[in-house]
């Protein structure tokens, strides 16, 4: 290619029509890559639907729980009927929340509940936490074992994940059964905060079988 | 307390016990890994009782590496991880490590009808107030501490994994060599 040959597709490449497409390009070159994305499908093992940020790094992910099964659970563990219907009117959900980096390029994640928000209805609450339960046990005089089921069962309030680890542990949102709603889940990735609203979730409907 | 009843349980549940640890680990694509403290610590002494009626006092175990693990049996991960436990308490026989897995809050009937299920032969102590959890720094179930033979906390394990992994257990015979 001669010199004049190459400065004339210089230019052209340069020109005003390209610098949208070249602006573009050079976004993409200079912001971090997206950090996570919001799956949603119906869950292998509970056969109910989830919502799953899923990174490189990270994998939360928020699987429904019927109703029924909550009662069944925790009056299984000691709870009175009242108090387990108090639990399954709540929208409960099971999280498992997974470090996914390697061994090899650890990444040290952590959340706080006490950051994430739920917004419903136009309205927004945070999340109750084990600490909070305990006082509402402590009140109600629930059964010893039946509140160390329930502190146990519960999803941390605040945890740190190496490599490799990871929770399960169930998710109580405060909302009626069925009610729609949207999760701002906030955690850090080696001191960084991310944040994803994840959109479109549901409470389980309470489905009582007609007789 | 070896009663025949508890004996056959044990045992017809080995079935689905291989099924579910054998489907698990096809499915398990997590890093076999364990986080080095970054403080370690003296392990809380304490003494239980386990499923077979037998004490269990920790400081006895002093001079071996002791992998303490709390569970329950209604926590999903802590039942997956169970038969790998079981396989490694098997591969680890005639070593200087032991596998003692704490119930936290359960009875032992609740207890001795899971290892109708999960057939195990090392001993699942029972907390059952829950005060032995307190002593140490557990968040969330499953949670696993791996005590050195001077009986200090070294390494910790969030949510479960197979514990048979080979590389998981040469870390846990590195900590025999002074």
């Amino acid at each position: 290619m001669s010199e004049n040959k190459l400065a004339r597709t210089m230019a052209a490449f340069f020109s005003p029509a390209n610098r949208p497409a070249l602006f573009a390009v050079g976004l993409l070159l200079v912001l971090p890559p997206v950090a996570a994305v919001v799956n949603t499908g119906t869950d292998d093992e509970a056969r109910l639907p989830f919502w799953e940020i899923a990174g490189q790094e990270v994998s939360i992910r928020l699987v429904q729980r019927l109703p029924d099964q909550t009662r069944g659970f925790f009056q299984a563990r000691g709870f009175s009927v009242a108090d387990s219907e108090l639990i399954a009117q709540g929208c409960v959900f099971q999280t498992v929340f997974k470090n996914l980096s390697p061994a090899t390029e650890p990444v040290r994640i952590e959340y706080d509940l006490r950051e994430w928000v739920v917004h419903a209805a136009g309205a927004q609450h945070g999340m109750k936490t084990r600490e909070d339960w305990k006082k509402i046990w402590t009140a109600r005089r629930a059964p010893q074992a039946a509140r160390l089921a329930f502190e146990w069962g519960l999803l941390p309030t605040r945890q740190t994940y190496g490599p490799g680890d990871y929770n399960w542990g169930m998710s109580v949102f405060g909302l009626a059964p069925g009610t729609p709603f949207e999760l701002d889940v906030v955690w850090y990735q080696n001191g960084e905060r991310r944040a994803v609203r994840v959109q479109g979730m549901r409470c389980a409907a309470d489905v009582h079988p007609a007789p | 307390m070896n009663t025949p009843r508890r004996q056959f349980l044990r045992y017809a549940g080995l079935s689905l016990w291989f099924a579910l640890g054998v489907a698990h680990a096809a499915g398990n694509d997590a890093a076999q890994t364990l986080q080095p403290l970054a403080k370690p610590f003296v392990a809380p002494d304490f003494t239980l009782p386990d499923d077979d009626g037998n004490t269990h006092r920790l400081s006895d175990y002093r001079g071996k590496v002791v992998v303490l693990n709390f569970w329950a049996t209604w926590c999903p991960p802590c039942r997956y991880e169970m038969p790998s436990m079981e396989r490694a308490h098997k591969k680890i026989q005639g070593e200087q490590i032991v596998l003692l897995a704490i119930n936290v809050g359960e009875s032992e009937d609740r207890v001795f009808e899971f290892t109708g299920q999960y057939p195990v032969t090392f001993p699942l102590l029972l907390d059952t107030e829950g005060a032995i959890i307190k002593k140490y720094p557990v968040i969330g179930l499953p949670t696993t501490f791996v005590i050195d033979p001077r009986g200090v906390v070294t390494h910790r394990a969030i949510g479960g994994r197979e514990w048979d992994d080979e590389q998981l257990l040469a870390r846990l015979r590195r900590l025999l060599k002074p």
